[in-house]
């Protein structure tokens, strides 16, 4: 019983929490710019207006483009199953290895990169071609930073691993540091956040994740957003639970989890605000300084890796 | 009005000159017309390329040539008459073609010798044959749609490709279509395709009632309402004789200045924004509102509608009071905007976006005529304040701000320049209000028949140029207006070459051209 309910919490936790993540950082965007800003539960209002609504698909739409809000979704969805996000008590054998969730969307990434050229508009085409330079630099900091905790945690099963990185002793936490450093150049770069893209840009030229998906609308263009909204918080509750793991409940005891829960939300915040802050005080880069500072990740992963004695 | 020394210093010894108020006229045979405008461009600004129909009259049509002499408030005005060809002078003077191409789509003469003579504004669905600003064709009538291509220059190579952009874009703003010729994220080259916002500006002109004419000027370019009309009252005032006081004079200068100090904010913000920078960005757009605001109170219009009258005269008196209170407003003003500015001066990753990004060379922009806050970034310091003052500026000089970069941080530095001497200009202004004492405007006169009038005003993007001419009844018989995006349209493709798309939007706005000025 205890296991259904921590699993239920496991499962849903991601979707129904993702769109308020989005909101949290628009309202603490807004308040850093001494604007009032939305609600932060006016994300949630967006999906509810969307999904109520008709959609447009180009002739030239094959079933890349239907099929790819789903399964994008789908695999967000299973992705925040198989992370550890209130109690390193569950296990998930069939896809709780870090790179089986690195590979999950990725392979969400590479249907998306696939969708926005699908329909042969010109926005969508730059959109995936740029999306791919991004994400294929991305995904070196991204793996090696986990992998830095992997060999910490002489593990690569994620639930495992935030139990291990969690009894480690205050002395080696110089190479944690260091990954969560890489890692969080990573998570903005695979959000589509500063100073990789615009989240809020209406400049067709000027977009990457937007310009993939500018041919969406309805039902379709919702369940996107969603699956985006999912994979901010999912990063998030990666950078939150994985690298900072403490507070994560090691039973399935419901006083824990509930205790959990509350710490995990506050660790959420803390990195929303952190992007937030970001977004609010430095301007967007060059899209050729990019790859710099995603080899940077890189680097400092590799030090990271370098550091474990 | 006594013989400038600028005129004969440039006249041509034996030309019969015809006086009209500022304007020097002298016709020249169209053989001379290429070397006797090479002769004055050596020297002198040119300031519009226009047509006139005068068929009725004098059987031909009218081509005239402005040329301003700056500081002396003076301007040379060549002209020639022909019935169907002229002699193009775009392969001497390359900023003539582009009114050489609205002559030829709007009058249907051929510039001869033209390098790149297509058809502007008007778009392939307009027929053949059919050109609007002649005067037998009916401005109320509505042609046939016509159907044809418009041949796009191209750009060969191997992985070259095209980027077609808008007209319909993704945020709310004027239409305008844009080919891009990339490779990878770079541009090679870029055609900008205007007319999308055509509204037959210049016939209405023609057509319209006096009353509506000036309704019309305040909505060519609807972010310069006020200079947009301010430089159709001082063409109608000078056709009419007529003298505006000298409370007029610092009233025009407040709201130009207010107007300038509105949209360089929105602009500064606009800026930072498409650099990404949302702190600033939202900072810029709170400030333009405030001044906005104080617009709406001073006036009752956010954009400063319906303020102008032709003679001088004010829609509404401003109460000392006022007076004094958005004198407070505008100090508290700098002072937000100065803090404002320490934050962004302090980004160094803003500032890496503005710097060497979208560098227009000061070669090309003295080649395609480049004014105002595009020129000022390259260190023209071509200012009509200054140059041809109007209003009172004669007494409230302005400092002509100019920078040496010509990339966006330059032409945003302009800006920022700009509004803090616009601050102190419109304060001043104020105060010269309080003392003036001529609250009576003089009523407007009838106008001079078969004169030609010019009306040169700095708005914020630049100098606006309407040069009004009327018939034998006195009557207006043409406006040709003359944004400065009318000029400024053809260098930013220049800008933008050998940037990345992604800058573009960025280069775009930095030089925020007007569509609907454009288009007309």
């Amino acid at each position: 019983m205890k296991t259904t309910l921590v699993w239920t919490i496991q499962f849903l936790l991601i979707p129904a929490l993702s769109p308020l993540a989005v909101g949290v950082t628009r309202k603490l965007k807004a308040l850093l710019q001494n604007r009032q800003g939305a609600s932060p539960f006016q994300p949630y209002r967006d999906l509810a207006k969307l999904l109520r609504k008709d959609e447009v698909i180009s002739r030239d739409a094959s079933w890349v483009f239907r099929v790819t809000p789903y399964l994008l979704f789908t695999l967000t969805v299973a992705a925040g199953a198989s992370i550890p996000l209130v109690s390193t008590a569950l296990g998930n054998p069939a896809t709780g290895d870090f790179l089986v969730v690195v590979y999950l969307l990725a392979l969400g990434t590479f249907f998306l990169a696939l969708a926005g050229i699908d329909t042969g508009g010109a926005f969508g085409g730059f959109g995936s071609s740029r999306e791919m330079l991004v994400a294929a630099l991305a995904e070196g900091g991204l793996i090696l930073a986990l992998l830095t905790l992997a060999l910490l945690g002489r593990t690569t099963d994620l639930f495992a691993l935030a139990g291990g990185i969690a009894s480690l002793p205050v002395t080696d936490l110089a190479p944690v540091i260091l990954a969560f450093v890489g890692f969080f150049v990573a998570l903005l770069a695979e959000t589509g956040r500063y100073p990789f893209d615009n989240p809020a840009t209406h400049l067709e030229l000027t977009m990457i994740h937007e310009a993939m998906i500018l041919e969406y609308s309805g039902k379709r263009l919702a369940l996107i957003e969603w699956s985006s909204a999912n994979k901010y918080l999912l990063f998030t509750a990666l950078g939150a639970n994985l690298f900072f793991p403490w507070g994560l409940a090691g039973s399935l005891a419901l006083g824990e989890i509930a205790l959990a829960l509350t710490v995990f939300l506050g660790k959420a915040l803390v990195l929303c605000a952190a992007v937030a802050l970001l977004e609010s005080t430095i301007a967007k880069f060059r899209i050729f300084r990019l790859p710099d500072l995603l080899f940077t990740s890189f680097i400092l992963s590799i030090i990271a890796i370098g550091l474990i004695g | 009005m006594d013989r400038s020394a600028a005129w004969d210093r440039y006249l041509p010894p034996k030309a019969a000159i015809s006086e009209y108020g500022r304007i020097a006229a002298y016709e020249l045979q169209p053989g001379e017309v290429v070397e006797e405008c090479r002769r004055l461009y050596r020297d002198l600004p040119l300031k519009i390329i226009t047509a006139f129909d005068e068929r009725q009259e004098t059987g031909a049509f009218r081509i005239m040539y402005l040329f301003g002499v700056p500081r002396e408030n003076r301007f040379l005005a060549p002209f020639i008459r022909v019935q169907e060809a002229f002699p193009s002078l775009t392969p001497v003077i390359h900023e003539a073609s582009t009114y050489e191409r609205k002559i030829k789509t709007f009058f249907g003469l051929i510039p001869e010798g033209h390098p790149d003579p297509r058809s502007i504004i008007l778009h392939e669905n307009w027929p053949a044959g059919l050109f609007p600003l002649r005067k037998d064709f009916p401005g109320d009538s509505r042609p046939a749609e016509a159907a044809g291509e418009f041949p796009f220059r191209r750009i060969g190579g191997e992985g070259v490709y095209e980027i077609p952009v808008g007209p319909v874009h993704a945020g709310i703003i004027e239409p305008g279509h844009f080919r891009f010729s990339v490779a990878g994220e770079e541009i090679l080259f870029l055609e900008p395709r205007l007319g999308y916002s055509h509204r037959g500006c210049e016939k209405l002109f023609e057509t319209l009632a006096p009353a509506d004419r000036l309704r019309l000027a305040e909505r060519i370019s609807g972010d310069s309402s006020y200079s947009h009309s301010l430089a159709f009252c001082l063409a109608l005032e000078e056709l009419g004789g007529t003298r505006p006081g000298e409370q007029a004079g610092f009233l025009r200068v407040l709201f130009s200045e207010l107007e300038r100090i509105a949209n360089h904010l929105g602009d500064i913000g606009a800026i930072m924004t498409d650099a990404g920078f949302n702190f600033g960005g939202a900072q810029g757009a709170r400030l333009r509102e405030t001044v906005m605001r104080m617009n709406d109170a001073l006036t009752g219009s956010r954009f400063l509608r319906g303020v102008n009258r032709i003679g001088g005269g004010i829609s509404r008196q401003i109460p000392a009071e006022t007076a004094r209170l958005i004198d407070g407003e505008l100090r508290g003003l700098l002072a937000e905007f100065t803090a404002v500015m320490a934050v962004a001066d302090n980004s160094h990753s803003l500032l890496n976006r503005l710097e060497h990004t979208g560098t227009l060379a000061a070669q090309t922009a003295r080649d395609h005529g480049v004014i105002g806050v595009a020129g000022k970034a390259v260190g023209f310091s071509a200012d009509a304040r200054v140059d041809y003052p109007y209003a009172a500026y004669g007494t409230l000089v302005p400092e002509v701000v100019t920078e040496t970069g010509g990339d966006v941080l330059a032409r945003f530095t302009v800006r920022v320049r700009e509004v803090r001497n616009s601050l102190d200009l419109a304060r001043r202004a104020l105060g010269g209000l309080s003392a003036a004492d001529d609250p009576v405007a003089p009523e407007a006169g009838a106008l001079a028949p078969n004169a030609y009038a010019l009306g040169i005003v700095e708005g914020w993007r630049g100098d606006i140029v309407y040069l009004a001419a009327t018939d034998a009844r006195g009557k207006i018989s043409r406006v040709d207006v003359r944004d400065p995006s009318f000029l400024n349209w053809t260098a930013l493709s220049y800008a933008a070459v050998g940037n990345v798309v992604p800058d573009f939007p960025l280069i775009n706005k930095s030089f925020n051209l007007s569509y609907a000025g454009n288009d007309l």
